[in-house]
């Protein structure tokens, strides 16, 4: 359904990614992996067409994608919420020039907050919320908008490791929960652990410039639990995707 | 008689008028800023001062100037100092404030290392507290320069009754250009500003950059901006650091040390009980001086003369009214533009790159200096206006000059300082144009809009304080509003009245600061508090 076909970045002279193929497929939540600086979370904003690639084009659904869209959904790093809109207003954002009713809106906008567990905090400001329910509003806001994507760069990297943790064993279920009309989810991360316990299938990247130098699909019941040996081997198998040659 | 030398030697004169003026700030601002981390009872009383005298714009202090300096002092050191105290009035403070805002976010560990040495006074304020706060320093030079440039222009030659005293400088050869029509000096004069305002901001800018990168610790643009390019965002030193703005370059600071979060001085490291109570004791006896010489002032006046202050006052006051309302007008046009033209420049790399730094130039250069040539070209069509209505649009015009640039810079700044993330959102939810700035761009640039707004009515004033009472600005013809409490101001102090222009100064600096405590601080309090864009992004 998404696809990054014969991607290339470059930065002046300087090639960052070089010739990346990358396909999503329904109810999959693919991750991308790689060491620090590899181009990872550009290659994200490329798939969304934050940023324009040097060469290659991106499909969604077989129909080319020119420039950011709400159905291809961006959750940043760094959690973005805007402090002067309450936590219903930082999702409404994203139902903004939709023709909706202001009703139709916040319904919509407090349904969104109530499958990311954030009932009865609609009228909080992001000041007042810890960073697991800021990130927990940022993900409303961007499931609000219906997309069928969503793009997720590191999004637990702030976050104490409980909550973390809390927050990466609901995220699956909330994805692709009845009436979402998510269907894929691009997860970039530097945490194996992370990366075994949430994804369908791993891209490693790697190189300069990099490129895509292993897939791997991983198989295991949900939930996972990271203490179980073959979560182990998964872990160790991605380990030797990106330390090859090294 | 224009020699070039005669002009190149007056504009010298002018901007070392200007630069020793922000030397002394520099000095006395260290001197003050240390002697507020020593004392609680100094800084209670420093910091509430300086927020009061600030917001008083610096024409509300002619009348005392002229009292204290040109009657009492008097002949030629008088004339100078008077100057030169518009001058210092119109750079100090934010040079001030921004010393103390340095000393008071010195590191707690390198504090620490200072005392683990024994440095004492001169030791600390050597290897530490001066070094710290070049950064800042430097991000004040330039609108102390332009601020200070603009009063210097207009108080280099001051008439009192029949009395014409000036002082020698380029502000005072135009004037004699102007009034004999002499082109040539003019245009001399206006190149000889030009070149030394272009000179001097290359200058600062080059200083800006230099002292960033020798002294600053890390700064908000690099920890904000982190690891990835914004794509259509301009930064550089220069960009974080052109703050044409007085409160506007303090707010900036302030975020940048909110979003380090470093630690900052504790209490245990002020001085012991002595020192504190020494400074309380000269708190109170400022305070106390202050109010004896008032009352001994007071007291002093006829009752006959208060008796016809106190019937001038409704007309003042009135007249005060109108200038509010052509303040209103100015700042309303100065934000609109500023709003369209800011937004389409902080999001076109290119167009901003050539843009900013040559408007940064050319507001520098004072608009009393070159605004005889616009009257020159134009009255003639003015003329033609029914009314007054040329002389207001002159007024306006005049006020533009003089402050649309700070709510223009403010914005600007404020725009860059949005956060990428914020700028890929509007673009996921494909925000137009409107609901990015009612959304996301006005809040989240209203801390620096309020200081950019507060700057623009404070400078405004300045320009009505010229224009409204201009008599010969080109040979044979003044330009005079109807009514307006700076004309009155400028009419009293042409015609000897200086207790009523003092009165009218004191009722103007007066309102004008409950105004700005009331008003302006307390929306600046609330931007603070709520609409701080670096606050929307939560990085653990």
């Amino acid at each position: 359904m998404l696809q990054g076909q014969d991607l290339s970045f470059s930065v002046g002279q300087r090639v960052i990614f070089d010739g990346i193929n990358i396909e999503t497929y329904k109810n999959e939540l693919v991750s991308i992996i790689g060491p620090s600086g590899v181009g990872k979370s550009t290659l994200l904003r490329v798939l969304g067409m934050f940023v324009r690639p040097t060469r290659g084009r991106v499909l969604l659904h077989g129909e080319e994608v020119t420039r950011p869209t709400p159905r291809i959904a961006l959750v940043h790093q760094s959690i973005a919420t805007f402090p002067w809109m309450t936590a219903l207003d930082n999702v409404k954002l994203a139902l903004q020039g939709r023709g909706l009713s202001k009703e139709e809106m916040e319904e919509r906008a407090r349904m969104a907050l109530e499958v990311v567990g954030l009932s009865g905090f609609e009228r909080f400001y992001p000041k007042e919320m810890s960073g697991g329910m800021r990130q927990r509003v940022a993900i409303a806001r961007a499931l609000a908008g219906d997309p069928y994507v969503l793009l997720m760069d590191e999004p637990f990297v702030h976050l104490d490791e409980l909550t973390a943790e809390r927050l990466r064993r609901e995220i699956y279920d909330i994805f692709f929960s009845e009436g979402s009309t998510l269907e894929s989810v691009v997860l970039v991360s530097h945490n194996l652990n992370e990366v075994v316990e949430l994804s369908d299938r791993v891209y490693a990247m790697r190189g300069s410039p990099a490129r895509i130098v292993g897939e791997l699909r991983i198989e295991l019941e949900r939930p996972r639990n990271q203490y179980n040996p073959i979560f182990s081997e998964y872990v160790s198998e991605l380990y030797s995707m990106l330390s090859i040659g090294e | 008689m224009y020699g070039g030398l005669i002009i190149a030697a007056a504009a010298l004169a002018t901007f070392a008028r200007v630069l020793a003026m922000m030397g002394l700030s520099i000095v006395t601002g260290w001197l003050l800023g240390y002697a507020s981390l020593r004392s609680r009872g100094f800084e209670s009383a420093y910091i509430p001062a300086v927020a009061v005298l600030e917001s008083v714009p610096v024409i509300g202090f002619f009348p005392l100037v002229l009292i204290i300096f040109v009657e009492r002092i008097g002949g030629p050191l008088g004339v100078e100092m008077a100057a030169d105290f518009l001058v210092f009035d119109a750079v100090v403070w934010n040079i001030w404030v921004g010393i103390y805002q340095a000393f008071k976010t010195v590191p707690r560990d390198l504090e620490e290392v200072a005392d683990n040495y024994g440095l004492g006074f001169l030791g600390k304020m050597r290897k530490l507290y001066v070094p710290y706060s070049i950064p800042r320093i430097a991000a004040n030079l330039f609108p102390s320069f332009a601020d200070g440039l603009f009063y210097i222009m207009a108080s280099e030659v001051i008439s009192v009754g029949v009395h014409t005293y000036e002082v020698f400088g380029i502000g005072t050869l135009l004037t004699e250009y102007v009034a004999g029509g002499q082109m040539a000096g003019i245009y001399y004069s206006l190149l000889a500003i030009g070149v030394g305002v272009a000179g001097f901001m290359t200058l600062f800018r080059y200083f800006a950059g230099a002292s960033v990168a020798k002294y600053g610790l890390d700064t908000a643009a690099q920890i904000r901006r982190r690891e990835r390019p914004a794509p259509r965002l301009g930064s550089s030193a220069w960009v974080t650091l052109a703050r044409p703005m007085r409160r506007l370059s303090r707010y900036a600071a302030s975020a940048v040390l909110a979003s380090v979060a470093r630690p900052v001085r504790s209490v245990s490291g002020r001085a012991p009980r002595l020192a504190r109570a020494a400074g309380y004791a000269i708190g109170i006896a400022i305070l106390g001086y202050m109010i004896y010489s008032s009352y001994r002032l007071i007291a002093a006046v006829p009752a006959a003369t208060w008796s016809e202050l106190l019937s001038d006052t409704p007309a003042m006051l009135y007249a005060l009214a109108v200038d509010y309302g052509r303040v209103a007008v100015i700042t309303g046009a100065s934000f609109a533009i500023s709003v369209l033209a800011g937004y389409y420049l902080a999001t076109h790399v290119r167009a901003s790159a050539i843009v900013i730094p040559a408007v940064q130039t050319i507001v520098a250069f004072p608009p009393p200096a070159y605004f005889p040539l616009i009257y020159m070209a134009t009255y003639t069509y003015m003329d033609a206006l029914p009314g007054g209505i040329g002389a207001e649009v002159y007024v306006f015009i005049l006020g533009f000059l003089s402050a649309f640039y700070y709510v223009f810079f403010s914005f600007w700044m404020g725009v860059q300082s949005i956060p990428v993330e914020f700028w890929e959102l509007m673009d996921n939810y494909r925000l137009g144009f409107w609901d990015r700035l009612r959304r996301v761009v006005l809040p989240a640039t209203l801390p620096y809009l309020v200081s950019g707004i507060s700057s623009t009515v404070n400078s405004a004033w300045g320009g009505l304080m010229v224009g409204e009472y201009w008599p010969g600005i080109v040979p044979g013809r003044n330009l005079e509003v109807n009514v307006g409490l700076m004309k009155l101001l400028d009419v009293y102090v042409s015609q000897g009245y200086l207790h009523r222009a003092a009165w009218a100064s004191l009722l103007f600096g007066a309102v004008v600061a409950v105004y700005s405590l009331l008003f302006t601080e307390r929306l600046m309090n609330l931007s603070k508090s709520r609409y701080v864009v670096e606050e929307g992004i939560f990085a653990a």
